[in-house]
C-alpha cells in the first residue's frame, strides 16, 4: 500500500493490525465519534505515543487537537454529515515530538466503511 | 533495571503526552527566532499568521502583529530575564455578530545567551471580559472615590444644558448667560469633540446605561483641566395608571421628557497615573502614538457609531517611502529617529479626537471621525508636506524622508473596518505606484487610477 495510492480506503480498512504496522507512514482510524480504533507503528514512532495510550481516546480533543479544525476535522464532520465521500490530502506542519514537521494529510472516509482515516507522511 | 528503563519511557510518554494536550501555546526559539521546539497549540495560534504555511521563525511569523519583538528581544541585555510580559496582540478586528476580535497574549522568556521561550494565549474571550470590567470599574470609580469638586450638569434629549446651578459655576467658571441652551460641548475643547460625538455620548449613556469619558475639559476663562464626565439618562416615571410595558417606550425616541444628567469633575491629580495606565498600555513603545489594539478597539467603536447613524468617517493609511533604504543608510536608531519624528507630525497635525496609530513598522493609521473624503485630503496632505519640508536630527545626521498615503472613507458599500483598510491601502498601493510622496483616495470606478493626487 502507498500514501497515495488511488481507492486506498477499503483496502486500508480491511488490512490487519500487522500490515498496517508495515507502512512507511502513520495511519490513524477513527470510529464514526472520532474515537481513535486504529493506530500503526509509524505514527506511534513519529508522535513518541504508544497505541495503548491513544487508542480508545477522541482523536480531536485528547490526541491531537492541532488537528480540530477546518481543515481536518470538521472536513470528516461535513463527510457524516452529507453522507459524501472524503479522499483529500492537504499539506500541513505536525509538531510531532514538539517539534514543527511538514507533512502530507490524506483524508479518508466513506458512507459504505464505518472507520475513517488520517493518514500522515513526512514531506521534505 | 529493565523496570526502571520501562518507568523513563513511560514517563517520557506522558510527558510529551502533556506537552500535545496542554492548553497554553509553548515554544523554544534560538535569538534570532528560528523555532526549535513547538507544541500543537502554539502551532494551531500561529498557522494561520504564517504566509506559507511553515512554523521556521517566530520572529518573521509574527513580524506584521508584533514588529517589535525582534527589537525587544535583541534590546535585551541581562542574561536571562522576561523580555515582555503577556504582550496584547491583536490578530483581527472581528466581524460585527459574527466574531470577536481576535487576541493573543504574548510572553517571552530569556532562557539564556541562545535560548528563548515563548507562551502564547488566546485571550480574545478574556479581553472583551476585561473590556466590560474596566467599564464597570471607571463607573464605580467616578461615584465612589475622591469626588472633592464635581458639577451637576442636567441636558435635554440634545445634550444642551437645561438649567444653571452653582456647582457649575465652581468647577467650570460658566454664568448662567453662557451656559444655559449651549451643548454640553463647550466644556471640551474644540478639538478634542465633534457634534456627532456629542449625540454619540448620549446615545451610549442611553443604550449602556452611562457613558464615561476621560480627557482634556475647558473652563470659561480658556484654561484647561484633565476632568472625567459621566453621563447618565434619567428616565422619567411613568405614570402609576401606565402599564409596566410602557415604561421602554419613551427611551426609544428622543422625546422631550428624556434628560441627561452629566457629572463632571477635575481628576488632573489622578491624571499622572491613568497617564502612565494608558502609555504602558494602549500606546506603540516607540513613537508614542497609539497602538494597534487601541486603533482597532477606537475604529469598531467609531464604525459601530457609524452604523447606528450614518456620518462622515475617513481614514487615512500613511507609509514612509523607501524605509528600509533610511535603515540601511542610517542604521536602526536612524529608521527609529524617523518613525519617533513621524509620530510626533502626526500628533501635531491632526485632531484630538482622531485615532493616530502605528499599526506596524512604518505603518500608520489615522482615524478620522466627522471627516469627509475632502476635509481627510486636505490634513493628509498638510502631514504630507510637513514631512517633505522637515528633517530628523539622528546623532548628527540630518535624515530626510518623505511618505505615501491612501484615503478611504465609510459608505454603506463598506462591509466593516476590514473593507475599509482595505480600501485605504488599494489607495496607499496606488500612492506607490504613482511615484510615492502623495496621496491617493481609493475610487470605486478604477482603484488604479484614483482620482485625487497630489505632491
Amino acid at each position: 500500500m502507498e500514501f497515495d495510492q488511488i481507492d486506498l480506503l477499503v483496502t486500508l480498512d480491511a488490512a490487519t493490525d500487522e500490515v498496517l504496522d508495515t507502512l512507511t507512514f502513520g495511519v490513524i482510524g477513527i470510529d464514526a465519534d472520532g474515537q481513535v480504533q486504529r493506530y500503526n507503528s509509524m505514527e506511534s514512532k513519529m508522535a513518541a505515543l504508544s497505541p495503548a495510550k491513544v487508542l480508545g481516546n477522541q482523536l480531536f480533543t485528547a490526541v491531537a487537537p492541532c488537528m480540530n479544525n477546518f481543515m481536518v476535522a470538521q472536513r470528516f464532520e461535513d463527510a457524516l454529515a452529507d453522507r459524501s465521500t472524503l479522499d483529500e490530502t492537504i499539506e500541513y506542519v505536525l509538531t510531532l515530538r514538539m517539534r514543527p514537521i511538514k507533512v502530507k494529510l490524506r483524508l479518508l472516509a466513506a458512507p459504505a466503511v464505518a472507520r475513517r482515516y488520517v493518514l500522515i507522511q513526512r514531506r521534505t | 533495571m529493565d523496570a526502571h528503563v520501562d518507568s523513563l519511557e513511560e514517563e517520557f510518554e506522558a510527558l510529551t503526552q502533556f506537552l500535545y494536550l496542554a492548553p497554553v501555546g509553548l515554544t523554544q526559539l534560538a535569538m534570532d527566532g528560528t523555532i526549535a521546539i513547538i507544541n500543537p497549540i502554539s502551532a494551531q495560534l500561529l498557522m494561520p499568521l504564517t504566509r506559507d504555511g511553515s512554523l521556521d521563525n517566530l520572529f518573521t511569523i509574527l513580524q506584521d502583529v508584533v514588529p517589535e519583538l525582534r527589537h525587544l528581544t535583541e534590546s535585551f541585555e541581562k542574561p536571562h530575564g522576561i523580555v515582555c510580559d503577556s504582550l496584547r496582540v491583536q490578530l483581527s478586528a472581528g466581524v460585527r455578530g459574527v466574531s470577536d476580535p481576535k487576541i493573543l497574549s504574548l510572553t517571552v522568556l530569556k532562557l539564556d545567551e541562545t535560548r528563548l521561550m515563548a507562551v502564547l494565549s488566546d485571550v480574545s474571550q478574556q479581553m472583551k471580559r476585561d473590556r466590560l470590567l474596566r467599564q464597570n470599574e471607571a463607573w464605580f470609580n467616578a461615584i465612589l472615590t475622591g469626588i472633592t469638586d464635581y458639577a451637576m450638569v442636567r441636558l435635554d434629549a440634545r445634550g444642551c444644558i437645561v438649567a444653571w446651578n452653582a456647582s457649575i459655576g465652581r468647577v467650570t467658571g460658566f454664568s448662567q448667560e453662557a451656559a444655559v441652551g449651549q451643548p454640553y460641548s463647550i466644556f471640551y475643547p474644540a478639538d478634542t469633540t465633534t457634534s456627532d460625538r456629542v449625540r454619540d455620548r448620549l446615545d451610549e449613556a442611553k443604550a449602556n446605561g452611562w457613558s464615561i469619558d476621560d480627557g482634556w475639559r475647558i473652563r470659561a476663562d480658556g484654561t484647561r483641566f484633565w476632568g472625567s464626565a459621566v453621563i447618565v439618562p434619567l428616565l422619567e416615571r411613568t405614570s402609576p395608571s401606565d402599564d409596566s410595558t410602557s415604561v421602554d417606550t419613551h427611551v426609544e425616541e428622543y422625546a422631550d421628557d428624556v434628560r441627561f444628567c452629566l457629572v463632571l469633575r477635575d481628576i488632573t491629580e489622578q491624571r499622572a497615573a491613568a497617564d502612565m495606565h494608558r502609555l504602558q498600555t494602549s500606546c506603540d513603545h516607540l513613537t508614542g502614538v497609539a497602538n494597534r489594539r487601541t486603533f482597532y478597539e477606537a475604529a469598531e467603536l467609531e464604525i459601530e457609531r457609524y452604523r447606528r447613524s450614518p456620518r462622515p468617517l475617513s481614514l487615512i493609511l500613511f507609509d514612509a517611502d523607501f524605509f528600509k533604504k533610511v535603515n540601511d543608510n542610517f542604521g536602526h536608531s536612524g529608521g527609529d529617529a524617523v518613525l519617533r519624528q513621524f509620530g510626533a507630525l502626526l500628533m501635531a497635525t491632526f485632531r484630538q479626537v482622531d485615532v493616530v496609530a502605528r499599526l506596524g513598522g512604518e505603518e500608520f493609521a489615522v482615524l478620522l471621525p466627522s471627516a469627509d473624503l475632502r476635509g481627510a485630503t486636505a490634513v493628509g496632505e498638510r502631514l504630507r508636506l510637513a514631512v517633505e519640508t522637515s528633517e530628523v536630527d539622528s546623532d548628527g545626521t540630518r535624515i530626510r524622508y518623505t511618505v505615501s498615503g491612501g484615503i478611504a472613507a465609510m459608505d454603506e458599500d463598506v462591509s466593516g473596518l476590514d473593507e475599509l483598510m482595505k480600501r485605504a491601502d488599494t489607495a496607499l498601493y496606488a500612492a506607490k505606484a504613482a511615484g510615492r510622496n502623495r496621496l491617493e483616495v481609493w475610487s470605486a470606478n478604477d482603484p488604479s487610477r484614483p482620482v485625487v493626487s497630489e505632491g
